[in-house]
């Protein structure tokens, strides 16, 4: 019998601390854990000896290197060659960004904490100490940015999108109940306000690279992909042959192309098969091809969750007589997508890594920048890539990261496999 | 064997509600119920017993469709069982189930779980569907537990929350799939009190059970079913005193 598993959920972790080892003194633990007989002693000698040699490495690389490069190409890295005197547009995009996750996360948040009192658990509050454990490695990575920035205009602008992300968050949570559902329209406004300063003033899409390109490529790309493979997963269930065999087509077919070549085939072939007035911008047609090939993806994602959802619960769905649509949208999908969580993040970091494939259409994304900087005049040639190359990827890491250290935690809070 | 009167006065509470008339069902070549024929009378209530595999939980899943029988007919309320979706849905709406593993569903509250089908299908107001569901909570005994998640019940709460969940369709039959096979014992009881209530209050129930305590005090008719048929057919003071089948005499030697 799970009696009361709830509460943990809404907490976060649980911290699965046996009693004898809190008993321990510190040297106990590290005879008891460090070296409990020849072959323990052996294997924690091997490792101080690794790790002290990777800390020398990155010590030497660390203070040896000159990490000039990343200092003058930081803008380049960040946004690529946007328009210099239009670099208003990506501050101000940022800041209405910052706005949107703020005020999505105070929704969330106030959400939870009425739905716990509703239920009678305790609502543990999370302070900022908190959610900066939780985005630890961003802030660490924005950090260092502003660090080899060395200029104010880089610290102004985190810190503008700081205040109005916290700003939007306690908007969020002082939204009454009733009316939270319409203050979530206001949230993709935010973004769309976002994206619209981004292409306004004749800039364009084709504008865009560095860093701001992988995220937007990331972000709009599972904005698209992910209802499209929902259809798509739905389609491949379908009673109706028409609907059914194109889905599967769409599906196999996609999957059995490489991304590179869909990216090809977006920028150099898209437009021929589209009418001359209706020809989108190099960015656009790849957006449409990440789009279709994560689509596929996620609709077979989408279908291992139907697979996970019990056919008790169907069963127990037409009982009660709701309409086949019904017991699939409001018994079956929620379920579903729930069951799909560690999955459908998987696809999605690997999306995010798969956007600096752009590079073969002449895109420069941040690693597209990283390898042009190594080509100016005053890096050219001095092998610096050994600095610019850790740099993009620890940018990748760090987003990887949180959207994995994120996705387990929603899935604990979402009881995934607790039932 | 088949020889009973099935017109006989061991259902003379009213007309009948449900006939199935020479219903069999296959599943591939295994046939699961053959030539049934029963009549049950509004507010009765028939329990069915028999060995497993001998389509009792069949039997009643054929009634709200959850199986689809391959011969003869079912009528539930005036409305035969056909592909038709519309008649299917119709007959669901006045059939509430409650099945052997609960399902009641996992991501929603229990009061969300009682108001759902209420308020999608019926379109009754969020706040009357509420006040009815907490209603019926109290009915079974539960109504603090109206904001919690199944996963944070016990079986028989879990149980009398899916018995309140087919009740809000206020259906005019209630079918029950071993609803306490799944149970620990001490809670039993409060799923099979929670039943009796319901027997008392004219509901029209089928129940299949093991439960012969449960039989005998609120059953008004017990079936015996055994390899798909049904075997034998009566009153519970005659069937478990005076069995008139080898069959049912072997298996209430077997059980009791």
């Amino acid at each position: 019998m799970t009696l009361d598993t709830r509460p943990d959920e809404l907490l976060g972790p649980a911290e699965e601390e046996s009693p004898f080892e809190e008993q321990l003194t510190p040297s106990e633990w590290v005879r008891a854990h460090l070296f409990s007989g020849p072959f323990d002693t052996a294997v924690t000698f091997v490792f101080v000896a690794v790790f002290a040699l990777a800390g020398y490495w990155l010590v030497r690389y660390l203070t040896q290197s000159d990490f000039t490069i990343l200092r003058v190409n930081l803008t380049n890295l960040m946004v690529g060659r946007f328009p210099r005197e239009q670099i208003w547009r990506p501050a101000v995009a940022l800041m209405l960004a910052g706005g949107a996750i703020g005020l999505a996360g105070g929704l969330i948040r106030a959400n939870a904490r009425d739905r716990a009192e509703e239920s009678g658990l305790d609502y543990e509050s999370s302070g900022p100490l908190s959610v900066l454990r939780r985005f630890w490695p961003v802030a660490a990575f924005i950090l260092l940015v502003l660090l080899l920035a060395g200029t104010p205009t880089p610290w102004l602008v985190v810190g503008a999108t700081l205040a109005s992300g916290v700003l939007f968050m306690f908007a969020g949570r002082a939204i009454p109940g009733s009316a939270r559902r319409w203050a979530w329209p206001a949230v993709a406004g935010l973004l769309i306000g976002s994206y619209l300063i981004m292409i306004g003033g004749g800039v364009g899409y084709d504008a865009w690279g560095g860093l701001y390109l992988n995220i937007f490529l990331t972000v709009a790309g599972i904005a698209l992909a992910f209802p499209l493979g929902l259809l798509l997963a739905l389609g491949r269930r379908s009673s109706l042959p028409a609907l059914k065999i194109s889905s599967i087509t769409y599906i196999e077919f996609i999957r059995g192309v490489p991304l590179i070549t869909l990216l090809l085939l977006g920028a150099f072939a898209l437009g021929f098969f589209l009418p001359d007035a209706l020809q989108p911008s190099r960015t656009t047609r790849i957006l449409i091809a990440i789009a279709m090939f994560e689509a596929a993806y996620i609709a077979e994602v989408v279908r291992g969750g139907f697979a996970a959802v019990p056919k008790g619960q169907v069963e127990a769905a037409q009982a009660v007589g709701l309409s086949p649509w019904k017991q699939t949208r409001l018994i079956v999908l929620p379920q579903a997508l729930r069951a799909t969580i560690p999955a459908m993040v998987g696809q999605f970091i690997s999306l995010f890594k798969d956007t600096t494939l752009v590079v073969v259409v002449a895109l420069t994304d941040i690693l597209g920048m990283s390898q042009n900087a190594n080509a100016q005049p005053e890096f050219f040639g001095q092998g610096l890539h050994r600095v610019t190359l850790p740099f993009v990827a620890l940018a990748f890491w760090v987003g990887s990261y949180t959207m994995s250290r994120e996705a387990r935690r929603l899935e604990r809070r979402l009881g995934v496999g607790e039932r | 064997m088949t020889n009973i009167d099935y017109a006989d006065a061991t259902h003379a509470k009213g007309e009948p509600i449900i006939v199935l008339d020479s219903v069999d069902k296959f599943f591939g070549d295994f046939q699961a119920l053959k030539d049934i024929n029963i009549r049950v009378g509004r507010q009765e209530v028939v329990v069915v017993i028999g060995p497993s595999g001998s389509g009792k939980s069949t039997l009643i899943r054929c009634i709200n469709r959850l199986e689809k029988h391959d011969r003869g007919t079912i009528v539930v309320d005036g409305v035969e069982l056909s592909d038709d979706i519309k008649n299917i849905q119709e007959v669901r709406r006045e059939t509430g189930m409650v099945f052997q593993s609960f399902n009641l569903f996992p991501h929603l509250t229990v009061l969300d779980n009682i108001t759902l089908a209420p308020r999608q299908v019926r379109r009754t107001p969020k706040a009357e569907a509420e006040a009815s569901a907490m209603d019926l909570l109290k009915r079974v005994k539960i109504p603090e537990q109206a904001h919690k998640y199944p996963g944070q019940l016990s079986g028989g709460q879990q149980q009398r929350v899916a018995i309140a969940r087919a009740l809000a369709m206020q259906p005019k039959v209630m079918l029950f799939d071993e609803p306490t096979s799944a149970l620990d014992p001490e809670m039993i009881k409060e799923v099979l009190d929670a039943m009796e209530v319901l027997a008392e209050s004219g509901m029209t129930m089928i129940v299949v059970t093991h439960e012969m305590g449960f039989a005998r005090a609120v059953a008004d008719r017990v079936v015996f079913m055994a390899d798909g048929q049904i075997v034998e057919v009566g009153p519970p003071e005659h069937f478990f005193t005076d069995p008139q089948e080898d069959r049912t005499k072997l298996f209430l030697s077997q059980i009791l």
